[in-house]
Order: C-alpha cells, then structure tokens, then sequence
C-alpha cells in the first residue's frame, strides 16, 4: 500500500513538473540556506580553532599592564611597568609545568634587501620561542645562546619575507637591513598562513632579544613572554603559577592587584569557537524559518491538489478505498514532495559552502548528523503540512466529491 | 441464502434533508426488494428519489430511517469504513460520465479496486486483463481515456467494475454519454455479464428503449415506488 502511494506520488509530481518544482522551491531554499550556513559555520569554527592553535597550543602570554576587568578595558595605565629581564628569569628559575618559557618584544620595522623593501614585524626573542610557539624551520637553524645573549645580528625570516626578497632562492646567509641594523639570515620559518583576523603570519623576522633591544627598540623591555605548558599541565593550573612568580618578582604587595595580564590562549580559542558556534546556530535558525515558508507552501499546493482531484478522490472512495488509503495517498505525496526539495536543497547548500569554503578559504566541513537532520526535518514538514490536507481529502464525501465538476 | 433470495431490501426507507419547514423527503417510506441475478431499471423524473435510491442501494449513502439490508446485512447502519469494505468486496460501479482517472492507462484504471484490496501486482495486472478481455477491449490497455471513444471508455469504466466479481453492478445513466450504437452495444455487454456471471444489476435510466434491456422497471415519483413491473422478453 505504501509502495503503491509512492509509486501514485510520483507519477503525479512527474505530471504537474512546473508545480511540484515551484512547490519544492520553498523547501529547497530553506533546507540550502540551512546546510550551507551550518556547514559554512562549522567550517569557520574549525578555522578560527586551528587559527589559535597557529599562535601555540597551550599557551599563556604575559604582558605589562592591567588585566581586562569589569572596570573598563584593560589597556595600558598611564604609567605600565613593563616587563624586565628579572622577570623572565624568576619564571625561568620558579616555574614547573612549562615546556618552553619566551621573551618577545615586537615592532613594525621597515626591512630592506638590495632594492626591494617590506615593512615586516621584527620579534626580538630566544630559541626557546619557536617550541613555544609551535613553529618549525623549513631550513637553516635556531638562534645559538651565545648568539641570544650576545645579541649577535642573525635572524629567521617566515615566507612572505623570503618571497619579497629571493623569490624562490635560498635566503641563507643572506644580509638584510632591519631598520639601521644588518642582520645574516640563518634560518626560514614554516609557513603559518593568514590568522582569522586577515593577520599575515608569515610576514616576521625573529632576531635575538638582545639584538632587537639594543638596535631597533632602543629600550631593554620585555613587551610579552610566551609561557607553552608541558603536556601534563592544563594552562588553567599554570596560570596561578606565573601569576605568584611575577608578582614576587615585581614586588606587588598583596593588597594591590597584579600589574600584568596573563591569557591563556586556549581559553580564548575556545571563547571563539563557542563564539562562532552561537552565530552559527543563529544563522541556522534563521534559516530555519525560511523552512516554515516552504512547509506553508507545500500545504498550499496540497490543498489545491485535492480539491482538484476531488472528482478521483470520490471515485477512488465509491469503489472501495477507505479514509486511510486517501489520507495516505496525499500525505505520501506530501513527503515525497518535501523530501525531494529536500535532497536538492542539500545538494544546493553544500555546493554554495563548498564555494564559500573555496573563497574564504575556510575547511568545508560537512556534518553528516547535519544532513541527516535536515533529510528528516523536511520530511516531517512534508508530514505535519500535508497532514491537513491530506485529512480533508479522506473525509470528503464520495457522493459529493463524484459530483464535483 | 437460496438462490433468489432478496439481495437488497427497502423496509420503509426514509431519507430527508433539511429541517423543520425546509425539510425534504427524497425518500419517504419505500419498501423494494431485488433478488441475486436480477437486471433492474430505475426510472422516474429528477427529484423523483431514483439517484438517492441508487446512491443507498451502491452503499454509498445510508438511510435518515428505515432499514436497509444489503447481502442480510443492515448497511444502513455500518460507518464509513465498513460501507467502503461492502463496496469493494460486493458492489461494482459504472457512472453516466465514465469517470475514469485520466492520464492513467485502461488497464491501471481497471487495477485500481484490487488495489484497494491488497492484491498484488502482477495478479492486478492478470486480473486487469481478463476484465478488459470480457469487456471486449483487447488491445486497448495501455490507452489512456483521452485515446479512448466514449464507448470504449465505458467498457474500461465495466471492466473496472466487474474486475472484483462484484454480487451487484449499480449503472448510473450508463448510456447517458453515448449515441445510439454505441448505447445498444454497452446494453449488449451489460445483459451478457447479467446472464454469464449472474451479475445483479441496478441500473438508473431515463431512457424508455434502454429500460427495456432490463427485466423489471420500478419507476419513482416523489420518493415512492410508483410502479413495479416486469418487462416482456426482449427477442
């Protein structure tokens, strides 16, 4: 009997082409707009994930200055105390738990080789700052510590810088000109990519701290230190630790409050991912309600359709079908009807996050559960929408309903 | 039930409509009996009660009061379903305008009963075949009723009637739609299922040489049994 309701709803879909699809157009649309907009989202939480996890997984960076609080933004006092060396050692000295503890100091300088120039960001660090951050070199080698102490001219370059300058050469032993300072290039940097904010990673030249004081800042501060927690400590059980360490070493009475601000970068990547989360579920949502649209749409044409079948109906009532077989009948072709819109709208809306995944160059990141959801749901709308009906149909009188003209 | 036994009984039938002052009888009071194997004509002017007679006879309307029996049954008192049951299982009908469904070919039209009654596929088609066969409409099945001429379209209408060997055939005007060959062809066919398979029939016309076919005529006027006769062998 369903079979047969199948069979009967499909050939009447196939009879009425140009109103079945305009029918399903409601459905499409809706179910599309949905799956691309979950499936577009899901991709940028990936993203934006992966993006954070670029900076260093298990990460926590100190900077001078108040944390962020309810009193305002945090932003830097009149007066901030900026990070010292003796801050770095105490951490050095004091905490466990750390994989690899980093001083960086970081400004946009103009960098210069032969006749091209870049204006680039010059991080003044130690060796210790690429296992921080996670980064490997493609070639050359780290910084020495005799180098780092020394604050010898040498420096790293990421790929945007050696793309400017060499081209696809090889950049090592190179000389460059960072500001009014020479430095030998002594190792390339993997590349990293754009950061979610449009932030080009790869566009950096590491040179040693001291270097990078003496020559380009000028000063001997400390602008943030990266703290990478072993893989047995969480960030959250770190965090206090460094906290404790730095306001012993910068002598901070306990009455006042700590004139730093440590983030834990896994924090903030989950912040964000939830964040994109919410945005994308609202989006969806929306969507969603284009769905209700379409379900309007199909109990439209489904009441059209019986009423102008009422005539079949009446004869398919006089010689024998029972309430049940009619009200099947149309509620079949309610949900072959919605359930089809809903296998192109799934097609459509995985073409278009596919595109977009393309152009934004996000992961395309397909839920199957997604898909599934969005199968059910437009055959349930098909059910619910077409129920009414469907109903009116089976109740229609055969006498009446063979009358009808 | 012996063979000549009332099929179908009329113990004062009432069907009104309306209420109070606007109330009307299509049928007041009528007493009919018809036996397995008869070939019946009902006549009488519109508004006489013939088509809310036929209407309660094919099971599709019940009685305001009264009782109908159909088979030793009381019909009249069965719900929906159970009336859509009786006409799938007893009753077969042929309309005045065919209705066929379009757009769908003559041996599916003929299959749609059997659908109703669970038969499978290829025993529908089997069935569907032997039907249209008897109705003398080889070669035709796969024709859609827009490719058919009136007359053909009214043996597909038989064939799907007859394919459920049905007790009773209900006729509405079934020469209503057609010129006179094509009537005397249809009667033809209608007396020969009558005879072969002693099919019952119930038949509403209008037409005084169509009535003829049959072997007994009860005229309506104003919801009542006016007449009831037998007719004289037709040679």
């Amino acid at each position: 009997m369903i079979w047969e309701a199948i069979r009967l709803s499909l050939r009447s879909i196939r009879r009425n082409v140009l109103r079945s699809f305009l029918t399903l157009l409601g459905i499409v649309i809706g179910v599309a707009a949905v799956i691309a907009m979950l499936t577009i989202g899901s991709g940028t939480t990936q993203k934006v994930k992966a993006d954070i996890s670029k900076l260093g997984s298990n990460l926590l960076v100190v900077r001078a200055g108040r944390p962020a609080g309810p009193g305002g933004p945090g932003g830097l006092d009149q007066a901030v105390r900026p990070l010292a060396e003796k801050d770095l050692a105490a951490l050095v000295a004091h905490l466990s738990g750390a994989r690899a503890i980093s001083p960086a100091s970081q400004k946009q300088v103009r960098v210069i080789f032969g006749t091209e120039s870049l204006t680039s960001g010059v991080t003044g660090t130690d060796s210790a700052y690429l296992d921080a951050r996670d980064w490997k070199l493609v070639s050359g080698r780290p910084f020495s510590d005799s180098e780092t102490r020394s604050g010898t001219g040498v420096c790293l370059i990421g790929e945007t810088v050696r793309q400017q300058f060499f081209g696809a050469g090889d950049p090592e032993g190179e000389i460059i000109r960072v500001n009014r300072t020479s430095c030998k290039i002594v190792g390339l940097l993997e590349p990293k990519g754009y950061t979610g904010f449009g932030q080009d990673q790869d566009n950096v030249v590491l040179m040693p701290l001291a270097a990078y004081q003496r020559r380009i800042a000028g000063n001997r501060d400390i602008d943030n230190i990266y703290i990478a927690a072993d893989d047995r400590t969480p960030t959250t059980e770190l965090q206090p630790r460094v906290e404790d360490i730095l306001r012993d070493a910068r002598r901070i009475t306990p009455d006042r409050e700590s004139d730093f601000a440590i983030r834990d970068m896994t924090q903030i990547a989950d912040a964000m991912a939830s964040a994109t989360t919410t945005m994308t579920g609202m989006q969806g949502a929306v969507a969603g309600v284009s769905l209700l649209v379409g379900g309007i749409g199909i109990m439209n044409i489904m009441l059209v359709s019986v009423t102008e079948r009422t005539r079949e109906i009446g004869i398919r009532l006089a010689i024998g079908a029972h309430e049940k077989h009619i009200l099947i009948q149309f509620l079949v072709e309610a949900t072959v009807l919605s359930l089809l819109g809903g296998i192109i709208g799934i097609l459509i809306g995985l073409a278009l996050a596919g595109l977009a995944s393309m152009t934004l160059t996000i992961p395309f990141a397909p839920s199957p559960a997604v898909i599934l959801l969005a199968v059910g749901f437009s055959a349930l709308i098909g059910m619910v929408f077409g129920f009414f009906p469907a109903l009116r149909g089976a109740r229609l009188d055969p006498i009446d309903a063979l009358r009808h003209e | 039930m012996a063979a000549g036994a009332p099929l179908i009984t009329f113990d004062t039938v009432w069907k009104s409509y309306g209420q109070g002052e606007a109330k009307v009888h299509a049928l007041a009071g009528v007493d009919l009996a018809i036996r397995r194997g008869e070939f019946v004509a009902i006549m009488g002017p519109s508004g006489s009660g013939k088509s809310t007679a036929m209407n309660i006879i094919g099971c599709l309307d019940t009685p305001t009061a009264g009782t109908y029996s159909f088979m030793g049954v009381d019909a009249g008192r069965l719900d929906r379903n159970r009336r859509a049951m009786l006409r799938n299982l007893y009753v077969g009908f042929v309309f005045q305008g065919y209705n066929l469904l379009a757009r769908t070919t003559a041996a599916e039209n003929v299959e749609l009963p059997l659908i109703y009654r669970g038969v499978a596929a290829r025993e529908r088609r089997d069935l569907a075949m032997q039907a249209l066969a008897e109705v003398g409409l080889v070669g035709r099945e796969h024709h859609t009723p827009a490719e058919l001429s009136g007359g053909q379209q009214q043996r597909v209408a038989i064939a799907r009637a007859i394919v459920t060997r049905p007790t009773l055939l209900v006729a509405d005007e079934p020469t209503g739609n057609l010129d006179t060959a094509r009537t005397h062809e249809i009667m033809e066919l209608l007396t020969r299922l009558n005879k072969e398979l002693g099919l019952t029939v119930a038949m509403v016309t209008h037409e005084a040489d169509v009535a003829e076919y049959a072997e007994r005529t009860i005229r309506f006027l104003d919801g009542h049994v006016a007449s009831d006769t037998m007719n004289m062998e037709t040679a």
